[in-house]
């Protein structure tokens, strides 16, 4: 969850900072956007890396678990949608707090830099679909990376899972 | 005659492989275990009974051998059988207990429910009301850490118990709780036995669990070493 967050404020960082830096007409803004587009391309990839991960550390520490689940009838598919829907809700949770994170911290450096008034004339339009974005990013986020260790987990086989000693 | 007969074992072994040398966890078990009844497996620490109860659970597949349960060989079932086996028809009952940590004694109770395909109101109704028939009426919506080791075996059966199976596997239930706590569970289950007729299969080193029961197998070394009548 933290590695999303993380991920998710950088982001936003990012990306709101070339709203803020437009509104406060900025002329450079627009130049450094593709320098910005590859630095969200590294944090997308160490996101992905990170969670999925998070994940496998997640799922090896419950082996006994799972082991158990599938003892009490468990079908892979209900391992794979346990996993699937944490990491939705984490995503969801991680993403919000990256997009406050991301957003408190540009707004701080906008004031200081700008003034409240590039804060206020900032387009509202443009940071809705800015947030509703990076929490979509996350939800794909911290599903893409749970697929393989959700894969994993469900194709355990029980026995093993069972006689597994963290 | 072979009516009564819930699991038959035919020829059972089960070889693991461990850097180029065979260890024979189960070598050519034959037994029948009859309908309703209480039988107690009996055998030092390495002597197979996990392994056994592994392999008539359908969590394991033998190297050799079959298991019938109902007279269906479980080794021609398909992965969605085999849960469906170990859903409806088997409750299995841990030395560790295995409750899942974040769930209440309720949610844990419900658990097997939810794999059977059971709504889920009806499946926390019949949670709660398995809870309370093990006594635990009172404690609902406590998590497993917040229950003493007999009251979370006492969970354990009743997660056991939630899709009413036919046959309860206890793997050394009692081996990890005090004198007193023991006797009560053993009375617990010996009552499930008795009254619903599950048939109980339990692995144990306790003594006052073995006077219960109709029969005694004792193993070693993978083999059945003799049978005694309770
Ligand atoms: N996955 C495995 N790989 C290798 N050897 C195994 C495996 N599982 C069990 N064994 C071996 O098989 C034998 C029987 O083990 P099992 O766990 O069935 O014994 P047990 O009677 O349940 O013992 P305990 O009373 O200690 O629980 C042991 O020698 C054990 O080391
Ligand atoms: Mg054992």
């Amino acid at each position: 969850m933290a590695s999303i967050a993380l991920s998710i404020s950088f982001f936003v960082t990012l990306a709101s900072l070339d709203t803020f830096q437009q509104s406060a007409g900025f002329p450079g803004a627009l130049s450094t956007e593709s320098y910005h587009y590859w630095m969200m391309t590294v944090a997308l990839i160490v996101s992905i890396v990170c969670i999925t991960n998070t994940m496998l550390i997640a799922v090896y520490e419950r082996y006994r678990e799972i082991g158990t689940m599938k003892c009490l009838g468990a079908l892979d598919r209900h391992i794979l949608m346990l996993f699937l829907s944490e990491a939705i809700i984490e995503g969801f949770i991680g993403g919000a707090a990256g997009l406050i994170f991301g957003l408190s911290l540009t707004s701080i450096y906008t004031v200081i830099t700008s003034g409240f008034g590039a804060l206020l004339s900032a387009p509202g339009h443009k940071l809705l679909a800015l947030s509703l974005g990076s929490i979509l990013l996350s939800l794909c986020l911290s599903l893409g990376g749970v697929l393989y260790p959700a894969y994993k987990a469900s194709r355990l086989p029980p026995v093993e899972a069972l006689r597994f000693e963290p | 005659m072979s009516l009564d007969i819930i699991i038959e074992l035919e020829d059972l072994a089960k070889y693991y492989t461990i850097g180029g040398e065979v260890i024979k966890a189960l070598d050519g078990v034959n037994l029948e275990i009859g309908r309703g009844e209480y039988l107690s497996i009996v055998g030092p620490s390495g002597s197979g009974k996990t392994t056994l109860f592994n392999l008539i659970g359908g969590l394991d597949r033998p190297t050799r051998g079959r298991v019938y349960i109902d007279g269906v060989d479980i080794s021609r079932l398909d992965a969605y059988e085999l849960a469906w086996l170990r859903c409806r028809k088997i409750g299995y009952i841990f030395q560790t207990f295995n409750l899942i940590p974040v769930l209440t004694a309720l949610e844990n109770v419900a658990l097997p429910t939810v794999f059977a395909g059971v709504p889920r109101d009806e499946g926390l109704r019949k949670a709660e009301k398995l809870l309370t028939s093990v006594g635990l009426g009172d404690r609902l919506h406590h998590k497993p850490s917040e229950l003493s080791a007999g009251q979370q075996q006492r969970v354990a059966i009743a997660r056991a118990m939630a899709n009413d199976p036919e046959i309860i596997l206890a793997d050394e239930p009692t081996g990890n709780l005090d004198l007193n706590t023991g006797m009560e569970i053993i009375s617990l289950l010996q009552g499930l036995n008795k009254t619903r007729g599950m048939t109980l299969i339990s692995a144990t080193h306790d003594l006052k669990m073995i006077k219960a029961s109709d029969r005694i197998v004792y193993i070693r070394d993978g083999r059945i070493e003799r049978i005694e009548r309770g």
